[in-house]
C-alpha cells in the first residue's frame, strides 16, 4: 500500500517538474550556448554505445525472418518486415533506453553531484535559476540528440540486416531493396522520429529530476543515476505500447 | 582501449579461476542469488508485460499488410523465446544487478575494504567475486524462463483481446512451432548473460580507484551498464548466427 501512494507521489512529483520545465523553456532567458555543449557532449558520448547496441538487432531479424518467412516460400518479403520493425519499434526504443543508459544517468549523476556539493543552491544564491540553467538545457538536449541518434541507427539496423540477408541469407538484392522502398513509408520515419522525441524528453525529464531530488552523500548520487536508467526504461516500454496501440487505431 | 581489454581479460582469467576453484559458501550463495533475482523480479514483469503485449501489436501491424496475421502465434513465440525475452532479461538486469555489483564492489575498493581483505590473507576474488558471478548465473536463466512465461501470456492477451485474432489459432501455432529447444536456447543464453553481465559488473567495480572517490562509483556503475548492455546484445547476434544461421 505504502508503495502504490509512494509511486502515486512520485508520478505527481514528476508531473509538476515537468509543467516547471516546460515554464521555464517557454521563458527568456536562455542558455543556448549551455544546450548545444551538453548536446554536444551527449552525442560523443551516445554515438558509439548506441550503434553497437542497435546494429546486431537488424541482423538478428533478419536472421530469425529468414527462417520463419522460409517455411512460406516468402523470403523476398523479409525486407518489408525487416524495414517497420527497425524504422518504428526497435531502433527508436533501443536507441531511447542506451540514451537513457549512457547520458541520462550520467545527467542525473551531474546533477546530484553539483545538488550535494551546494552548486545548484549557489546558482540560486548568484540569481541563476538552477532550473534554467542545469535542467532545462539537458532535457533539450536529450529531446535532440536522441532522434539525432535514431536517424543513424535506422540506416545500420537496416544495413546489418542487409548483410544477413543478401549476401549471408541468400535473398535476391533486387528483391530486398525493392520491398523495403515499396513497404516503407515516410509515415514510419515521422513515426520512429516522433518516439524518439517523446522518449528524449522524458530521459532528460527523469534525469533532471531525480537529479535535483538527490539529498546526502555520494550513495544518493549513484542511487539517483542508477534509478534513472531502470525508471526511464519502464517509461519508454510503456509510452511504445500506448503509441503503438494508438497508431493500430488510427490505421497508421 | 586495447589496454583496458586485456586488463578484462587478464580480470576474467583470475574470476574463473576463482570461481571454479571452489564453491563459495551456501549461505552467501543463496543470499547474493535471492538479492540479485527477487529483487529484479517486480521491474521485469512489469517491462516483459509490456514487451509482450507490443510484440503482438506491432507484428500485427506489420504481418497485416500481407495478410498473414494469424502467424502472430508463432512469431510471438519465437522471436519472444528465442531473441527478445532473454536479452530483455539480460540487459534490464544488467541495469539493476550490475549497477547494484559494480556500485558495491566500487566503494568497497575506494574504502579500501578490498585491501584491507588481502591483508587478512583472503583472496577477494574467492570471497567477493566469485559468489556473485555463481548468484547471477542462476539467477539469469530464472528470470529468463520467468519472462518468456509473462511475455508470452501477454502476447496472447494482446493478440485475442486487444487485436481480436483467435484465440485456438495462438494456441496450436506457438504449440507447433514452439518447441523445448527454443525454450532450451533461450535459457542457456541467459546462463551466458548473467555470467558475462556480472563479469563486466565485477570489473568496472574492481577497477574504481580509491583517488577516483565518489565519482569513480558512478563511472563504474554507469559503464557497468553500458558495457553489460552492449556485449549481450552482441553476444546474442553471434549465438544466433551460430545455432541458427
Amino acid at each position: 500500500m505504502k508503495w502504490l501512494l509512494d509511486s502515486i507521489a512520485n508520478v505527481g512529483a514528476l508531473a509538476a517538474f515537468f509543467g516547471d520545465v516546460i515554464g521555464t523553456a517557454l521563458t527568456r532567458p536562455r542558455y543556448v550556448g549551455e544546450t548545444i555543449r551538453i548536446m554536444w557532449v551527449l552525442v560523443v558520448r551516445c554515438i558509439v554505445p548506441v550503434g553497437l547496441a542497435v546494429a546486431p538487432v537488424g541482423a538478428v531479424i533478419s536472421l530469425q525472418g529468414l527462417e520463419l518467412f522460409r517455411m512460406f516460400g516468402l523470403d523476398r518479403l523479409l525486407s518489408s518486415l525487416l524495414g517497420t520493425a527497425i524504422f518504428r519499434e526497435y531502433s527508436p526504443a533501443l536507441a531511447s533506453v542506451m540514451v537513457a543508459a549512457q547520458a541520462g544517468s550520467s545527467i542525473a549523476a551531474r546533477i546530484g553531484t553539483m545538488r550535494v556539493r551546494g552548486q545548484i543552491d549557489a546558482l540560486a544564491v548568484m540569481s541563476v535559476d538552477p532550473m534554467r540553467y542545469v535542467v532545462v538545457p539537458g532535457v533539450i538536449a536529450c529531446a535532440v540528440v536522441t532522434p539525432l541518434l535514431n536517424v543513424l541507427t535506422n540506416v545500420l539496423g537496416v544495413a546489418s540486416g542487409w548483410v544477413f540477408a543478401v549476401p549471408l541469407g541468400g535473398v535476391d538484392h533486387g528483391a530486398f531493396i525493392e520491398h523495403l522502398t515499396a513497404q516503407i513509408t515516410p509515415a514510419d520515419l515521422w513515426v520512429g522520429l516522433g518516439k524518439c522525441v517523446l522518449f528524449g524528453t522524458s530521459v532528460g525529464l527523469i534525469a533532471g529530476h531525480l537529479g535535483m531530488r538527490v539529498k546526502g552523500g555520494a550513495e544518493a548520487v549513484g542511487q539517483a543515476a542508477n534509478d534513472t536508467v531502470t525508471q526511464t526504461i519502464v517509461l519508454i516500454l510503456l509510452v511504445d505500447y500506448v503509441v503503438s496501440m494508438a497508431l493500430l487505431g488510427a490505421g497508421l | 582501449m586495447i589496454g583496458v581489454a586485456a586488463e578484462f581479460l587478464l580480470f576474467a582469467e583470475r574470476a574463473l579461476r576463482a570461481q571454479l576453484g571452489r564453491f563459495p559458501p551456501i549461505d552467501v550463495l543463496v543470499r547474493q542469488t535471492y538479492q540479485a533475482g527477487v529483487g529484479s523480479v517486480a521491474l521485469l514483469t512489469m517491462l516483459i508485460v509490456f514487451a509482450g503485449l507490443n510484440l503482438s501489436v506491432q507484428s500485427y501491424a506489420t504481418f497485416e499488410r500481407f495478410g498473414g496475421q494469424d502467424f502472430l502465434g508463432m512469431f510471438a513465440g519465437i522471436g519472444g523465446v528465442r531473441e527478445l525475452y532473454p536479452v530483455m532479461a539480460a540487459v534490464v538486469c544488467g541495469a539493476r544487478i550490475g549497477a547494484n555489483l559494480a556500485a558495491s564492489l566500487a566503494n568497497m575498493k575506494i574504502s579500501e575494504q578490498v585491501e584491507a581483505l588481502e591483508v587478512m590473507s583472503v583472496d577477494p576474488m574467492r570471497r567477493l567475486v566469485a559468489p556473485r558471478l555463481w548468484a547471477v548465473t542462476f539467477a539469469l536463466p530464472l528470470l529468463c524462463g520467468y519472462a518468456d512465461v509473462v511475455g508470452i501470456a501477454s502476447s496472447y492477451v494482446g493478440a485475442v483481446y486487444q487485436l481480436g485474432l483467435d484465440g485456438g489459432t495462438f494456441m496450436s501455432q506457438l504449440h507447433e512451432f514452439v518447441g523445448l529447444s527454443d525454450l532450451a536456447v533461450g535459457l542457456f543464453k541467459g546462463l551466458v548473460f548473467g555470467w558475462i553481465v556480472a563479469l563486466i559488473a565485477c570489473f568496472h567495480g574492481y577497477r574504481a580507484a580509491k583517488r577516483d572517490g565518489a565519482e569513480g562509483v558512478g563511472v563504474a556503475t554507469n559503464r557497468a551498464i553500458v558495457h553489460g548492455a552492449v556485449v549481450c546484445i552482441v553476444l546474442n547476434l553471434a549465438m544466433s548466427w551460430v545455432l541458427y544461421g
